[in-house]
């Protein structure tokens, strides 16, 4: 399973964000959300949504174990006990999606918990299988 | 022929929905425009803007086909 | 406290100081936020005898309740001053992201006093609040600069800024935002350039504080579900507003070359159609919208660069385009485009623009007054030129640069006579002429002619176009309605489209408060804005209110000549005659006055006691004010 991210449907509303940090902090507040929305005004005017595409690199590279598939969504997750907040899993995301917030006690990644998928109302995002992959990238 | 009508706002109180809370059925003879469909519903031609089905705008002219489902959008639908 | 950022900001420009003070929580429940803050910040600090470019008015920037709060379309954020078009009350919101981001940063109003000596920006991240440098910025287009500060402070901030018409004073200058939203109307722009305020840059990290979280999401959430299948929503979000293009044409109420008449030849030419097959580039949404009618677009003319824009959405599409006697789609959008990174409101500046060339066809304005350009129908080169000279207040741009019943007062020639305005400003995108109870509403709403004060044109459609019989009740009703959604600042469009219901959004109020907000309690506080900003705007500028409560004489005299409306027109005595209908469903004299019995019922009697010493209270009236003031349409029966 997997988000499926439609670029050209987003329209850059943060419905997304919001839920995201209401479900996982308990707060609004899409500066905390697991999926960021990159925006390229004026030209060419898209909006592309970004999130972790579950590719397990930032587990091979955790110095503390702390990031290993979990849940009912097999996302890659990370341990909240284990982690230090070192950082390295940020610097070895080949995407660029994890990030570190203050206020967060581990980086910040989408963990398919498919909430935004929900309240999308364009088709941005959407529930996929995943497609065959290599295991690295 | 059959086709439904949907609406929202104070055009789905005129157009009396029997299929779900937006949907009207209506049984139609003949290949009528949708002007003469919701002349003959007593729907104030002026309270629909156009139709709109299959991503399209349909204007009062045009010809629905069997089992088309035609939302008609209202010039607002509240106000 | 639960739902608003928790502080307001004065900042004094010439001095330099930022004062913060805690919100109260009875200022913010009796005000709702935004359009509220506005009109009794104002009402209560500005002086009487203010220039509304001189340093006594204030500036100021509120969101409201609901703006950041995953509330439908919480995205709205109001904008206040004294308006140097009517000089009356301005007030004007603006969709986009700035909003919620001045939420999470903290605060719920910020006013700014005084001059700044030199060009200046505000900024805010979080806690830190500066009035930083802008002589660098000073000059420079509104988009270019926003696409200049992303770069320079980082796409994380929400940049709103002026162009070159708001640092010069153009009257009818707006604030452009997020690359095409504008806070447009009453000339709000004009009133943060006489500040030399360039621009606001804020970006805010905070979670908002909520009462009710669990409560508030799903309340949200299944709003989000059902109305996903609504039936209106997948034209709203194809077209957005431009979709009532067509309605308004085959219904004659569509503004063509200055509101001569009111069916446009070539109108499908910039229909909704035509922008969506046409310019078309990306759907664009406020935050927390999912029926994004944000249409984001790319003019493509031979000769001119492509340029990017918001829009045109139908107001532009009325004024810029139909008002101007364009018939393309690319043109239009181009005129918005121009409008935009000048500053200029493309509502007032479509209609200004028309009304100039209706006074260049009747050779009223020359070429020479043009620099040798022309200024002809439905010619985009014209247009550009046009508004350059507007912008820069150079030559006969100076006539037309604080709306058309001025520069009709300086044209003389009877020119008033084809000047659509009401209060000093122009009427927004529709002809009234068959729609009496739009008349009645653009002629007494407190800013001037503006829809978005009460949308009366379907009212007039149930309850019979050739009459004004029932018009005035549910004029006021709407006018009590639309507040609403400027003080709790999410978009109206959610309950106008989509069947979401005020209530709906007090429970909202509810959850994100824990107030026992009701629509009852929001109502009273959108009647008891209408009321204070009306006797503003009689207190600065004498009365009777009767007297300023003034419709065009084409609305009212001059049949319209062909198209479905033809031999149309209000008539002064249906005009009259619905005017004293309002006065008497209001609770006000038959002057037009408020009298003291429906202040005082909405706890204004300070206002009473205002407007008494200046000679303005309205004579009491015999029998008493109505129990309820405004009506609710009710549906024609079948």
């Amino acid at each position: 399973m997997r988000i499926k991210v439609d670029r050209a449907r987003c329209t850059g509303c943060k419905l997304c964000q919001q839920i995201c940090t209401i479900e996982h902090y308990g707060e609004i507040n899409p500066k905390k959300a697991a999926i960021r929305i990159g925006a390229e005004f004026p030209e060419p005017g898209v909006f592309t949504p970004r999130l972790c595409v579950q590719c397990g690199a930032c587990a091979r590279a955790c110095p503390e174990g702390a990031i290993e598939r979990a849940g009912s969504a097999n996302a890659f997750v990370i341990d909240p006990s284990k982690c230090t907040n070192c950082g390295v899993c940020v610097e070895t995301c080949p995407i660029g999606v994890m990030y570190v917030h203050a206020d967060a006690p581990t980086p910040i990644k989408c963990d398919l918990c498919l909430k935004c998928t929900e309240v999308c109302n364009t088709g941005a995002l959407t529930v996929a299988d995943p497609p065959p992959r290599a295991t690295s990238r | 022929m059959v086709i439904y009508l949907r609406s929202g706002g104070r055009l789905r109180e005129r157009l009396r929905p029997d299929v779900d809370q937006y949907t009207r059925r209506v049984e139609v003879g003949g290949s009528p425009t949708l002007r003469e469909i919701l002349s003959a519903m007593d729907i104030p031609l002026a309270l629909v803007a156009f139709g709109f089905s299959d991503g399209k705008v349909r204007r009062l002219d045009y010809r629905p086909g069997d089992g088309e489902v035609i939302t008609l959008q209202p010039p607002v639908a509240g106000g | 406290m639960y739902g608003f950022g928790g502080t307001i900001v004065r900042i004094n420009l010439e001095t330099g100081e930022i004062r913060r003070s805690p919100t109260p929580e009875s200022f913010a429940r009796e005000w709702l936020g935004a359009r509220g803050f506005v009109a009794k910040t104002i009402y209560d600090e500005v002086p009487r005898d203010a220039d509304p470019l001189g340093p006594e008015n204030l500036f100021i920037v509120a969101p409201g309740v609901l703006t950041g709060s995953f509330a439908p379309c919480g995205s709205k954020l109001g904008f206040g001053c004294v308006s140097p078009l009517t000089n009356g009350h301005a007030d004007s919101n603006m969709g986009g992201h700035l909003g919620p981001e001045i939420k999470y940063a903290g605060y719920d109003m910020i006013v700014f006093e005084r001059i700044s000596p030199k060009p200046v920006y505000l900024f805010i991240d979080d806690d830190t609040i500066e009035i930083r440098p802008a002589g660098q910025y000073w000059g420079m287009g509104s988009l270019d600069l926003e696409t200049r500060m992303k770069k320079d402070l980082g796409e994380d901030f929400q940049i709103a800024t002026i162009g070159p018409a708001g640092e010069n004073g153009v009257g009818f200058a707006c604030i452009t935002h997020d690359f095409g939203r504008q806070a447009g109307r009453c000339g709000v722009g004009a009133v943060m350039g006489s500040k030399r305020v360039k621009a606001i840059a804020v970006r805010g990290t905070k979670s908002l504080p909520v009462h009710d979280l669990p409560g508030l999401t799903k309340h949200t959430y299944d709003i989000i579900q059902r109305t996903k299948p609504h039936p209106n929503m997948e034209p709203w979000q194809k077209y957005g507003t431009a979709l009532f293009v067509s309605w308004a044409n085959e219904h004659g109420c569509f503004p063509s070359r200055n509101f001569q008449t009111t069916y446009h030849e070539g109108w499908e030419g910039i229909s909704g159609e035509k922008l969506a097959e046409e310019v078309l580039v990306t759907h664009k949404a406020c935050f927390g919208c999912w029926m994004n009618c944000g249409k984001y677009s790319r003019a493509r003319i031979p000769g001119k660069p492509d340029t990017y824009l918001e829009g045109p959405e139908y107001e532009t599409i009325a004024l810029c385009g139909g008002s101007c006697g364009m018939t393309d789609i690319h043109h239009v959008a181009y005129a918005n485009y121009l409008c935009d990174n000048l500053g200029l409101d493309t509502m007032s500046g479509g209609n200004i623009v028309g009304f100039a060339m209706e006074c260049y066809e009747k050779g009223i304005v020359t070429k020479k007054d043009l620099e040798g350009h022309e200024l002809r129908w439905g010619n985009i080169d014209d247009f550009e030129h046009f508004v350059g000279m507007i912008a820069a207040r150079r030559g006969i741009g100076e006539v037309f640069a604080h709306g058309t019943r001025e520069a009709a007062r300086k044209l003389g020639k009877g020119t008033i006579t084809f000047a659509e305005q009401a209060k000093g400003m122009e009427f927004s995108g529709y002809d009234t002429r068959w729609y009496s109870a739009q008349l009645l509403s653009y002629c007494t709403s407190d800013i001037g002619a503006h829809h978005n004060r009460s949308w009366a044109i379907t009212a007039d459609i149930e309850l019979g176009q050739d009459t004004p019989v029932g018009k005035a009740p549910v004029v006021i009703y709407l006018q009590h309605i639309r507040p609403l959604f400027d003080t709790w600042c999410c978009c109206r469009l959610f309950w106008g489209e989509l069947d979401v219901t005020p209530e709906e959004h007090t429970d909202a109020i509810r959850y994100l408060t824990g107030w026992d907000m009701t629509i009852e309690e929001s109502m009273r506080v959108s009647e008891k804005i209408w009321n204070l900003t009306r006797a503003h705007y009689l207190e600065r500028n004498g009365g009777p209110g009767r007297k300023h409560d003034v419709a065009p004489l084409r609305q009212l005299e001059e049949a319209i000549p062909n198209g479905p409306a033809e031999g149309k027109k209000v008539g002064s005595e249906n005009f009259e005659y619905m005017l004293s209908d309002y006065y008497a469903n209001r609770g006000w004299d038959a002057e037009g006055n408020p009298t003291r019995e429906v202040l005082e019922t909405l706890g204004l009697p300070h206002v009473a006691d205002n407007l008494e010493k200046r000679g303005l209270l309205g004579r009491p009236i015999p029998g008493g004010i109505p129990k309820v003031r405004g009506q609710k349409l009710k549906p024609k029966a079948m």
